[in-house]
């Protein structure tokens, strides 16, 4: 009974820190503390959230930015895993020579590949998608690449006096024995990805959750632009919890050093057995599509419609580059020479 | 992945750089859109005689670190203090840390901008937001593992508790807290970019952006190199400190620079 208790208790205890920090963003506007005109209180944002969930805008924009996440790190994964195995396992001595270059190519800040992206890829769809496979591909490659070096030698050599080589090893004992780690990796590029695409989405777009910030912020809708970033804001969260949880779950054979110590039961693993593996593949699969589609669909309305704010169509000029900056700072009343007066 | 480059290692290094300066002087890649390595080291070359580098890197480098040690004076005593003394208070506080260390920091950027505009301060503050998680968790976390077997054997030797943390729970937490800090340090250079780009009038990142609309292709690739550059010295300075303040047992090499990996922390639990 105590133990239920126990457990109630560190759930409240748990919950309060967030709770607290719910209220005071309610009250705090309302009594006068903070301009309610900058931070509108939570239920302003929620009914901001809920107009925006009713027009289906929200929707339209969630399937195009989670269209380019996904077709970003499927590039990565299509690319980081295989090129991980090759370089981790078949020829680990170019694996080697290669690493220093490797991780220089990784330590480039990716902001300031977006221009270069820009450039050889044009405005459209194919620079994102490349910025963000990019910024995923390294986790998942060197973590494939750990993944690869580390799995249990004995494996390997139990599975080879057996006789099984070759493609068959790969299938059979190292891709399942660097699972987890490479897991890991996939983990961390999601986030990657989750972070970048909203930047990209940002610097040129007419779509997307980040360009509906990035709007809003433009455009003063200051309620719409709480709503769009506390949605980003909870669905990175739920992503990487949700991707954590599944970690834990699945590769749960794995070391759990905290348990033992913390003395707290295990958690009971997920064994998914085909039909959910397949399950999960054709949601992915139908997202991919459903939200390709839309993003085309956007895509074309903006081409057509032709008062898109960021052009789809062809690289920008420096006209309407000044333009739109013009634009942007009489609407926010921003003073370009706030930064001290250094500006040449 | 071994800690000294081996020899080989400097062989693909040099054939990407002779490619990167073949490639556009044979005319199989175009050079207006990858200008040869000469090109762009001439550029870099021109903005160091013109004092631009100089100026534009100094003040990069003021707001990353502004941004940066922001972060280490909040972030380092709130984790320590919280994840040393108060369990409660702790466990009341980490999912909202957790949320907070989730928040994208280019949303944020925007809302920060309305309290704060778009001068330095906005920059700083965005900077130090992404800083402190990292510094934050890994110090919790440091001092949350350390070793039980040396505290119970240094308070079975009558150990004060201002004493035990000094000398026993900060040197065990020290190796995790460096790690924490080389990943805010690169966060720093990563979210320095971003928001030059978004609004600045000075900076590398701003320089970059500048050079992109006006098609100025030799000077993004001189300003990105410069960039990874700075943000290469630094992680090598905060890791020679390290190496030497906090002599490390062998940590997992090759983690990867990521927003997502400060969570990783939490994998411990």
């Amino acid at each position: 009974m105590t133990k239920t208790l126990d457990a109630i208790t560190d759930r409240l205890l748990r919950l309060s820190g967030v709770a607290i920090f719910l209220l005071l963003w309610e009250t705090a506007p309302r009594v006068g503390w903070i301009d309610p005109y900058f931070a509108p209180p939570f239920t302003t944002v929620l009914r901001a959230f809920g107009r925006l969930a009713e027009e289906g805008t929200l929707a339209s924009h969630l399937l195009v930015s989670a269209w380019r996440g996904l077709s970003g790190l499927a590039v990565a994964v299509a690319i980081g895993v295989p090129a991980g195995f090759l370089l981790g396992r078949r020829f680990p001595r170019v694996g080697a020579a290669l690493e220093p270059l490797l991780q220089l190519l990784s330590q480039v800040n990716p902001f300031t590949l977006l221009p270069l992206f820009l450039l050889f890829f044009g405005i459209g769809e194919t620079a994102k998608v490349a910025v963000i496979g990019w910024v995923s591909l390294w986790p998942i490659l060197f973590y494939t690449v750990t993944a690869v070096r580390t799995v249990d030698p004995l494996l390997v050599k139990t599975a080879r006096a057996l006789g099984v080589g070759g493609v068959e090893l790969y299938r059979t004992v190292l891709f399942p024995g660097g699972l987890p780690t490479i897991f890991t990796g996939v983990r961390i590029g999601t986030g990657l990805v989750f972070f970048m695409l909203v930047a990209a989405e940002m610097l040129g777009a007419n779509a997307g959750v980040g360009w509906l910030v990035h709007n809003s912020a433009m455009n003063f809708q200051i309620p719409q632009l709480y709503a769009g970033a506390a949605a980003i804001i909870f669905l990175g969260y739920a992503l990487n919890r949700g991707l954590l949880t599944l970690e834990q779950g699945l590769f749960d054979w794995r070391e759990a050093p905290s348990e033992a110590v913390s003395g707290r039961p295990a958690r009971p693993a997920l064994r998914p057995g085909k039909g959910g593996v397949v399950l999960v593949a054709v949601l992915l699969a139908l997202l991919f599509v459903v939200g390709g589609w839309e993003t085309r669909r956007v895509n074309l309305a903006a081409v057509s419609g032709g008062h898109s704010h960021h052009g789809t169509h062809g690289p920008p000029t420096p006209e309407r580059v000044e333009e739109e900056k013009r634009l942007e700072q009489e609407l926010n009343g921003w003073d370009p020479f706030a930064d001290g007066g250094k500006s040449k | 992945m071994k800690q000294g480059i081996p020899i080989i290692g400097a062989i693909p290094l040099v054939l990407f750089l002779a490619l990167w300066e073949l490639l556009p002087h044979t005319g199989i890649v175009d050079p207006v859109f990858l200008p040869p390595l000469s090109a762009v080291v001439e550029n870099i070359a021109g903005l160091w005689q013109g004092g631009d580098l100089q100026t534009h890197a100094l003040v990069s480098l003021q707001r990353a670190l502004g941004g940066f040690l922001a972060a280490v004076v909040l972030g380092l005593p709130l984790g320590l203090v919280v994840g040393g003394w108060f369990p409660r208070l702790q466990a009341a506080l980490e999912p909202l840390m957790e949320l907070f260390a989730q928040t994208n920091p280019v949303v944020l950027f925007h809302i920060i901008i309305l309290f704060l505009g778009i001068g330095e301060g906005a920059k700083t503050f965005i900077i130090g937001w992404l800083c402190l998680w990292p510094v934050a968790f890994s110090a919790m976390n440091g001092v949350r593992n350390a070793d039980p077997l040396l505290i119970k054997a240094a308070r079975s030797l009558g150990i004060g508790r201002l004493k035990l943390f000094v000398s026993v729970v900060l040197p065990s937490a020290a190796p995790l807290i460096f790690a924490g800090l080389r990943l805010s340090a690169g966060y720093a250079f990563i979210m320095l970019v971003a928001a030059e780009m978004m609004g600045a009038s000075s900076g590398l990142g701003w320089l970059v952006i500048q050079a992109q609309e006006s098609y100025h292709v030799a000077r993004i690739f001189a300003g990105a190199a410069v960039i990874t550059g700075l943000a290469l010295s630094v992680d090598g300075v905060l890791k020679l400190i390290g190496g030497w303040l906090a002599p490390v047992r062998e940590t997992k090499e090759n983690q990867p620079l990521g927003i997502a990996a400060c969570n990783d922390n939490r994998r411990d639990r």
